[in-house]
């Protein structure tokens, strides 16, 4: 417990930091001969901490302050601290502005009235989005909550130069039996074919997600999420069947593994491919350009020919505003300039402590997809390929089901595999027992 | 509690109280016990009441009566309790047959003044010095797939020993790491109830030549109840409350179930129900019955 107590003290530090910030910058803009258009200063908190995003954030930051005058205290928090304490965060002192998750994750706490309702903003800056975004920044009450910052599609990676060397090619590993092929010819030279870890809970619901909405189609998917369909489905089992045929595949350790364990394998050329969101390319760049040019991805391949690879997840992420901030206007004029194609521009322009540029696909229309580097391009036509895009398990459906119930559930299945019928069984059951939504 | 029950038993003593006594044991009484209900008993009742209802932890207006509806659910519905409970279970039997053995046994040769003692005695101690997390934090350093010790072995993460992802090895391998730690801290309660047993007592027990196992089971072991009877609640505890070390290592996935982590998996982050607090209730009832029980008979042989 003492973790969380550090989490929360830190956090307090923070809030003093920008209680601190905040006299400064009402000096600040004091001498300035005050704000601008009177939404004056703000805090701002970030999902992250990891070098690129936050040069990109701080860029946004830098570059909106610039235009209106309105100083942005810029408080970064770790990832997973920051969804743990979300619900605390939010309830009591929070940041302005904050970045944060469409769908299920953000309508949860707009229907709990702790998001500032964002339509104004939508009414402004809406015409750079495409509808689909509209969608996801929606609450269930049909009110915006939500002004979106980049996408990535999740889809199969591999290395150009490994794929060449094993004689393959995209259009080689399009349906099922050529995608076993494939891991077995990587199997038989010493790879692991198929990279995975599970250790964070998390990570494996990719790759039900895809197996889900290839073999069972987009709205069975979507409706198992929902509640509508059930677990003990023997179309769910069918996807745990297809699932254990990869097992052979993947590094024995699993469980040890987190996202950039998996991750790691992919670089070191030890995996010859990996489920994965596209979002790991900036590690890749970090580590060198030679890296970032040699990533690839194409869409899982087809199983069920009904469905072909009509379904893609791909996450949007973006920010929102905290009802319980200081400065509801503020934050709400810091997202329109976010959402902006201005905003966006200061982001696409930023540049990393090696003065490289840092690879972003974003929401907004006006990012010009001729400028996209091949990686991205690539991404773009995971993204067209697809009729149907889903958010990602843990943002598709309850939080009360996805973290504690789904995660451990899938990593006992991997502890064993054959223990499925029991899984499932204990999966509906747990959401059987869930309260109703109020 | 138990206090109390032992006072009434004894003959009663009348004793008169001036008003300056009567302020003062009131300000001293009173103050602290108005702080321990406030921050202890009320919050723990509070987790009680709440462990009855469907609440996801925002906006009190949205909390509803559930009945049993948790506990049924963890007993009947959810895996992860009984894996939790199964690794908790090996963690008392561990601690209370490997490692608070160990740890007597280092503070009973470290008080006989070996060669060396001085040297051992800090070795011994030195961990406990370092909370649980940052234990946790230098042996996921050491063991996780890209750790030290797979890099000795020269052996990548594609190929590591899996020291916590292996589900057949993984407890013993945290159990390791815990008993790292406690061995240090029960070898100093011991080792500072040892120095107060009375020089006289193992003369006596030499001379009527006794041999050391004799001399300790018969002589100086029940000399140092107090201890012991401090040593087995810590043993408890410890292993029921076990949180710090597998949450560092396994994050709040609930990877490696323990009632600890279950407690925060559910109470935590945007998945927060109240099974959350109906396992801190659980977690409640399992670690105070067996200390009561205990402290009871203790208590009552006491007396008698």
């Amino acid at each position: 417990m003492s973790e969380v107590k550090n989490g929360i003290s830190r956090r307090s530090v923070l809030k003093g930091a920008a209680v601190g910030g905040l006299g400064i910058a009402a000096g600040g803009s004091l001498l300035a001969g005050c704000g601008s258009d009177g939404t004056g200063a703000l805090a701002f908190g970030a999902r992250t901490v990891d070098a690129g995003p936050t040069a990109q954030l701080k860029a946004l930051v830098a570059a909106y302050t610039a235009k209106t005058g309105n100083e942005v205290t810029y408080n970064a928090t770790e990832s997973n601290a920051f969804q743990n304490n979300l619900s605390q965060y939010l309830q009591g002192t929070p940041d302005d502005a904050f970045q944060w998750m469409a769908g299920y994750r953000m309508q949860f706490f707009a229907e709990q009235g702790l998001l500032v309702d964002l339509t104004d903003v939508w009414n402004e800056i809406g015409s750079q989005y495409a509808d689909s975004y509209k969608t996801a920044a929606t609450g269930l009450d049909g009110k915006q909550y939500f002004v979106p910052q980049s996408w990535y599609p999740w889809g199969m990676h591999f290395r150009k130069s490994m794929f060449a060397d094993l004689g393959l090619s995209a259009d080689t590993v399009t349906n099922w039996d050529e995608f076993l092929k494939m891991l077995d010819g990587m199997k038989k030279k010493g790879l692991v074919g198929f990279a995975a870890g599970d250790k964070g809970g998390w990570e494996a619901m990719g790759t039900f997600d895809i197996l889900n909405a290839r073999i069972n189609g987009y709205q069975f998917h979507v409706d198992l999420l929902a509640g509508r369909e059930k677990w003990t489905d023997a179309k769910v089992l069918d996807v745990f069947t297809h699932w254990e045929q990869l097992i052979p595949y993947m590094n024995p350790n699993v469980l040890d593994l987190e996202w950039d364990g998996a991750m790691q394998l992919l670089l070191q050329k030890k995996a010859g491919s990996m489920l994965m969101g596209s979002w790991f390319g900036g590690n890749f760049k970090e580590q060198s350009e030679a890296d970032y040019a040699d990533l690839s991805i194409i869409p899982f391949p087809e199983i069920n020919p009904e469905f072909g690879r009509d379904t893609v997840d791909a996450p949007i992420d973006g920010f929102c505003v905290a009802a319980n901030g200081a400065n509801n206007a503020g934050g709400a004029d810091f997202l329109k300039f976010a959402g902006d194609m201005e905003g966006v521009q200061a982001m696409l322009d930023a540049k990393d402590a090696d003065g490289k540029s840092i690879p972003m696909t974003s929401a907004n229309k006006g990012q010009d997809t001729s400028t996209y580097d091949a990686f991205q391009k690539e991404q773009l036509a995971v993204m067209d390929e697809a009729t149907y895009i889903t958010q990602f398990l843990d943002r598709d459906t309850r939080p009360d089901f996805a973290g504690p119930v789904v995660g451990p559930a899938i990593q006992s299945w991997f502890k064993n595999p054959k223990d499925v019928n029991k899984i499932v069984d204990t999966l509906q059951a747990q959401w059987d027992a869930l309260p109703p939504l109020a | 509690m138990n206090s109390t029950a032992m006072g009434s038993k004894k003959p009663h003593r009348r004793r008169a109280f001036s008003r300056a006594d009567r302020t003062t044991l009131t300000a001293f009484v009173g103050v602290p016990l108005f702080f321990h209900l406030l921050l202890v008993w009320v919050p723990a009742f509070l987790t009680i009441v709440l462990s009855f209802t469907y609440w996801s932890g925002i906006s009190i207006s949205r909390i509803k009566f559930a009945g049993f509806a948790n506990y049924k659910n963890i007993f009947f519905d959810t895996p992860a309790f009984w894996e939790g409970i199964q690794n908790n279970i090996i963690w008392l039997v561990w601690f209370a047959g490997i490692a608070t053995p160990i740890g007597i046994l280092l503070a009973y040769q470290i008080d006989r003044q070996i060669r060396g003692h001085k040297f051992y005695e800090t070795a011994y101690y030195l961990p406990v010095v370092l909370s649980l997390a940052v234990t946790g934090i230098i042996w996921n350093f050491l063991l996780r797939p890209d750790g030290f010790v797979n890099g000795l072995f020269g052996r990548d993460i594609d190929n590591a020993i899996s020291f916590f992802g292996n589900y057949d090895i993984n407890i013993y391998v945290i159990l390791t790491i815990a008993s790292w730690r406690h061995i240090g801290y029960i070898m100093l309660l011991y080792l500072a109830g040892l120095k107060s047993v009375d020089m006289a007592l193992r003369e006596a027990a030499s001379l009527d030549g006794a041999t050391e196992w004799q001399t300790f089971k018969k002589v100086i072991f029940p000399a140092m109840k107090p201890v012991n009877v401090i040593v087995i609640v810590i043993t408890i505890i410890e292993s029921l409350r076990a949180f710090d070390i597998v949450y560092i290592i396994y994050g709040s996935s609930a990877g490696f179930p323990i009632l600890g982590t279950l407690v925060f998996q559910n109470i935590a982050g945007e998945g927060a129900s109240m099974k959350g607090a109906a396992y801190a209730v659980i977690l409640f009832v399992l670690s105070i019955g067996p200390i009561i029980a205990y402290l009871r008979t203790t208590f009552k042989s006491d007396v008698q």
